[in-house]
């Protein structure tokens, strides 16, 4: 009688094993989106995030979810001030699923990943500050010419490839060369710096053998002459890679990608040097001596792959000391591990809702705006859906403070660009109804659900992407807002869509959609036209309008180089958005990154190109990581 | 038997080129490719339009597949968008990772999977079954990604005992003893942990087996010749009872050249699996073909290796 009472038991036990598999399977397929930064003013997409944060561990991180963080408690950069110890090594964790791809160079590299390693021993020849212009402190200096629109840079004495060879103003040409070349097939050379340079058509159409626009001046000095000068040059327009001629010389185009000087032996001229490499999984580093801003403190770097559902048990055993990302979520949690330290910053992106105007017209190349066929056609549609929302609660209680509600399509990461002064709506329903009501957006059929000021029937078709455990819960909360307030919104195929197909129907125009849900990641460059210029096709909404095209284009005319005129436009800019709702900003996002106890002299920004703590000052006060107890 | 294995490998043919045609098929109608992905303003559209044409993407399919087939009989599979290398070295990277956790995995299976059956079986309906059949039934139910995850947990960052993730030590001369040390090092606790779920379908199998064979006719007759017990347990019963064992065994080997997906992520550990998801998700075409055509040709020669061995252990199978 036990006996068969036992086997029911594991009979039910069993099943529900069986729906734990089949629950958990659909995390399996996890996906990371070749999440491409270009050129340093990169503007890439950022759905990707959303995944990075979901986690098997912790699937009910809303059990802490009482506690709310505020991004301006975390400071920039680790607190600990101690003397750093001559010499030791740290552990820099790469946090991924993924192996990474070993495209180790600057100009060839597509993963972020790779991006990463790169940081430690290749560098820009050009730092910016944290509004993202380009300064004199980098391992170029530079000199406008607004008369001939053109800019001259002059090369550290000391700056020397890890073989001893200078650095020299050949080898930045050769970089252009070699990127905008037919045969070249990655995919940078698309930015300002390229665009405008004199006679970068003729070269790319094979019709000449070097680029007009670049004029050699001696070993160290190089002037690029541009068509014309625009402020996007200085805030990460300009290419600062130079690519090693005596090495790459010999080697065909096509085929560098895949040659041992990208994927064996990369070389660079940073504050480390890569001493070994096993595919996919760890490089290891050791000190470039001769490094031009003076030998760095650590002896070595290893870097290794690590997954995301270790990454806190690493921090505590001080596997790591350092890691490329962490996953906010797992913030609440782990807030107080003893033996590590987080900084925090704000991220260089943000959510947002889109509402598709019109459509892309293939043949002229730019958007047809067509607000009066399209069912998000009006404005007052638009602003209510926007007053439904409340994205401060949706920070709060998905995460915990650290994402929080935006305002305006310039990020505070840009703090110079960012305005905070403008009104953007917030969450009101009762404004939302009136706003509605107004417009004409009344219940005439008695279901509960408004219909359109003709009287048709009015359902929106809402797309949004799976990944991540907030996905879901995320969409039906804004459903559901949107439901209050009277506007019958469905999912799209009545489920979320993988990331491929959902951006490949919003870029179609599917008609099938109306409204989604997307995220920007923004570059260096605060230029926001190539999201919502007239002929870019990543202006998904298919907005455009005279006085859009006219800020944007005043935003980079050469009366712009002046920055509080240049300031005056954005503000202009993000106003007439706030006004015009092609999108609306739903949510901004906070930056953590944890680091060791041992660590000092690293922050947020430590990265070869940026204003903060350069890693070659980066250190460690004792030789063993601090672990927890 | 050569005539069997001839009979197989042609038969085979057909198959792997059917195989392949559907699933280059079923890769193209996916939707988006390598590019869809590369959603970065500074990529221009033409630029994007320009590489779908260097890369023959705006081709239909079957121009396509004609394109790499000629390529794969000639052994050139491509290249790897995302990786820009030959698919065939970038794969050759990966497998002999997975080929050396495969084997020591298998090991592992069967190293610990044979005595508890065998004890299982011998025994049965005592204790020692009993505990026996208690952990196969918790194997069976724990699913591999939560085993390895909590074994990593234990094993690794509270005990210490093994690395925590990678194949090898970073930084280390390849070929030198303490490089294959510290590989064999990092390969003991994912093979472990692999081995540990992956071994119950063999205990039951052979536990069942046995208990089976030993009301066989045939083992009364051992006995009452007086053949002692030890003999008829390790001739008799168990070459009898391995049959089922022998022909899983061939599966076996190709399910662990693709099936460990969620532990090669867990441990960080660059292998097939991994690579296969990845390239389905980023729409890597060639890699994807590629490897599906190689899991493909593995489950023939899986099973031919199957009924090979079975041909062997057991010669009524043998098909004339």
């Amino acid at each position: 009688m036990s006996k068969s009472l036992f086997g029911k038991f594991l009979f039910v036990l069993m099943l529900a094993f069986m729906l734990l598999i089949a629950a958990c399977n659909d995390e399996g397929s996890e996906e990371e989106p070749s999440d491409n930064e270009g050129d340093s003013s990169e503007q890439s997409s950022e759905e990707g995030s959303e995944d990075e944060e979901s986690s098997e561990e912790e699937p009910e991180s809303e059990a802490d979810g009482d506690q709310i963080y505020s991004i301006d408690d975390f400071s920039e950069g680790v607190s600990n001030d101690g003397e750093p110890i001559d010499g030791g090594e740290i552990t820099y964790g790469l946090v991924t699923d993924t192996a990474f791809e070993g495209t180790l160079n600057w100009a060839f590299y597509s993963g972020t990943h790779d991006a990463e390693i790169l940081e430690w021993f290749d560098e820009s020849l050009l730092t910016y500050d944290e509004n993202f212009n380009a300064t004199q402190e980098g391992a170029a200096t530079f000199e406008v010419d607004q008369e001939n629109s053109s800019i001259t840079f002059t090369i550290n004495e000391n700056v020397n490839w890890h073989d001893g060879e200078p650095v020299t103003a050949e080898d930045w040409a050769y970089a252009y060369e070699v990127i905008s070349h037919p045969e070249y097939d990655g995919p940078r050379g698309a930015s300002a710096g390229f665009n405008l340079l004199e006679g970068i058509d003729a070269y790319r159409n094979g019709e000449a053998d070097s680029i007009a626009g670049i004029e050699v001046v001696d070993e160290k000095t190089i002037t690029f002459h541009y068509e014309r000068l625009t402020p996007s040059l200085l805030t990460g327009g300009i290419w600062g890679y130079p690519l090693a001629k005596h090495i790459f010389e010999g080697i065909p185009i096509a085929d560098m990608a895949a040659s041992d000087a990208v994927r064996q032996n990369p070389i660079g001229f940073g504050p480390f040097k890569v001493e070994s490499i096993v595919p996919g999984e760890s490089v290891t580093m050791v000190a470039n001596e001769d490094y031009w801003r003076g030998a760095p403190n650590l002896d070595g770097v290893t870097i290794r792959v690590i997954n995301p559902n270790v990454v806190v048990n690493e921090l505590e055993t001080g596997g790591v000391d350092l890691v490329s990302t962490f996953p906010v979520d797992q913030y609440p949690a782990n807030a107080d591990m003893p033996n590590v330290e987080f900084v925090g910053g704000v991220d260089q992106a943000y959510t947002y809702i889109g509402f598709k105007l019109g459509h892309w017209d293939e043949e002229a190349g730019e958007v047809v705006y067509d607000p009066e066929n399209m069912k998000m056609g009006d404005v007052n549609l638009r602003r209510a859906m926007w007053h439904a929302v409340d994205n401060s609660a949706v920070g709060e209680r998905f995460y915990n403070g650290l994402r929080w509600n935006a305002t305006t399509l310039i990020p505070p990461s840009h703090p110079d660009w960012h305005d905070d002064s403008i009104e953007a709506p917030t969450y009101d329903q009762e404004e939302a109804k009136r706003i509605l009501d107004e417009a004409g957006y009344e219940d005439v059929n008695g279901d509960g659900m408004r219909e359109t000021p003709e009287g048709e029937e009015l359902v929106i078709n809402f797309a949004s992407m799976s990944g991540g455990d907030t996905a879901e819960p995320l969409a039906r909360y804004y459903i559901q807002k949107w439901g209050e307030v009277g506007l019958n919104v469905q999912l799209v195929d009545g489920r979320l869509i993988e990331f491929n197909s959902f951006y490949e129907r919003v870029e179609n125009d599917d008609q099938a959609i109306d409204i989604y849900q997307g995220a920007w990641g923004v570059g260096y460059d605060v230029d926001p036209s190539g999201l919502y210029g007239r002929t870019a096709p990543y202006n998904y909404p298919r907005y455009a309008s005279e006085e859009n095209d006219r800020l944007l284009q005043e935003g980079i005319s050469e009366e712009a180089f002046d920055v509080e005129t240049r300031q005056q436009i954005y503000s202009e800019w993000q106003q007439l958005m706030v006004e015009e709702i092609p999108v609306f900003p739903t949510l901004y996002r906070s930056l953590l990154l944890p680091a060791n106890n041992r660590v000092v002299n690293y922050d947020m920004h430590s990265d070869s190109k940026s204003h903060g703590v350069y890693l070659h000052e980066l250190g460690v006060t004792q030789e063993e990581p601090a672990v927890a107890e | 038997m050569w005539k069997f294995t001839v009979r197989r490998l042609l038969i085979s043919a057909p198959q792997i080129l059917l195989l392949s045609i559907i699933i280059f098929w079923l890769a193209k109608q996916m939707p988006g490719d390598a590019l869809t992905g590369l959603i970065d303003p500074n990529i221009s559209a033409e630029r994007k339009e320009e590489m779908r044409e260097q890369l023959g993407l705006n081709n239909p399919w079957y121009i396509q597949y004609k394109d790499w087939l000629a390529g794969a009989v000639q052994g050139d599979f491509g290249e790897s968008f995302r990786y820009k290398m030959d698919v065939s070295e970038l794969v050759w990277q990966r497998i002999v990772n997975t080929f050396w956790l495969s084997l020591v995995s298998v090991f592992f299976i069967y190293a610990i999977g044979l005595p508890l059956g065998i004890i299982s079986g011998r025994y049965n309906d005592k204790l020692i079954d009993q505990l026996i059949t208690g952990y196969t039934y918790i194997g069976f139910a724990t699913p591999i990604f939560i085993f390895g995850l909590v074994s990593l947990w234990v094993f690794g960052f509270m005990l210490g005992w093994f690395p925590t993730g990678g194949s090898v030590e970073p930084g280390l001369e390849p070929g030198t003893l303490e490089y294959i040390l510290s590989k064999l090092q990092h390969l003991l606790l994912p093979s472990l942990a692999i081995a540990l779920i992956g071994t119950v379908g063999t205990v039951q199998y052979l536990r069942s087996e046995i208990i089976d064979t030993k009301q066989k006719d045939f083992i009364l007759t051992a006995r009452a010749k007086g053949a002692p017990e030890r003999r008829v347990y390790n001739k008799h019963i168990f070459r009898n009872s391995i049959l089922p064992i022998a022909a899983f065994f061939g599966y076996e080997i190709v399910n662990l050249i693709n099936g460990t997906i969620f532990i090669e992520q867990i441990f960080a550990y660059p292998g097939m699996g991994n690579l296969f998801i990845e390239s389905i998700l980023q729409r890597d075409f060639s890699v994807v073909t590629a490897l599906v055509l190689i899991t493909g040709v593995g489950a023939i020669v899986g099973a031919l290796l199957s009924d090979i061995i079975l041909s062997i252990v057991d010669p009524r199978i043998r098909i004339k």
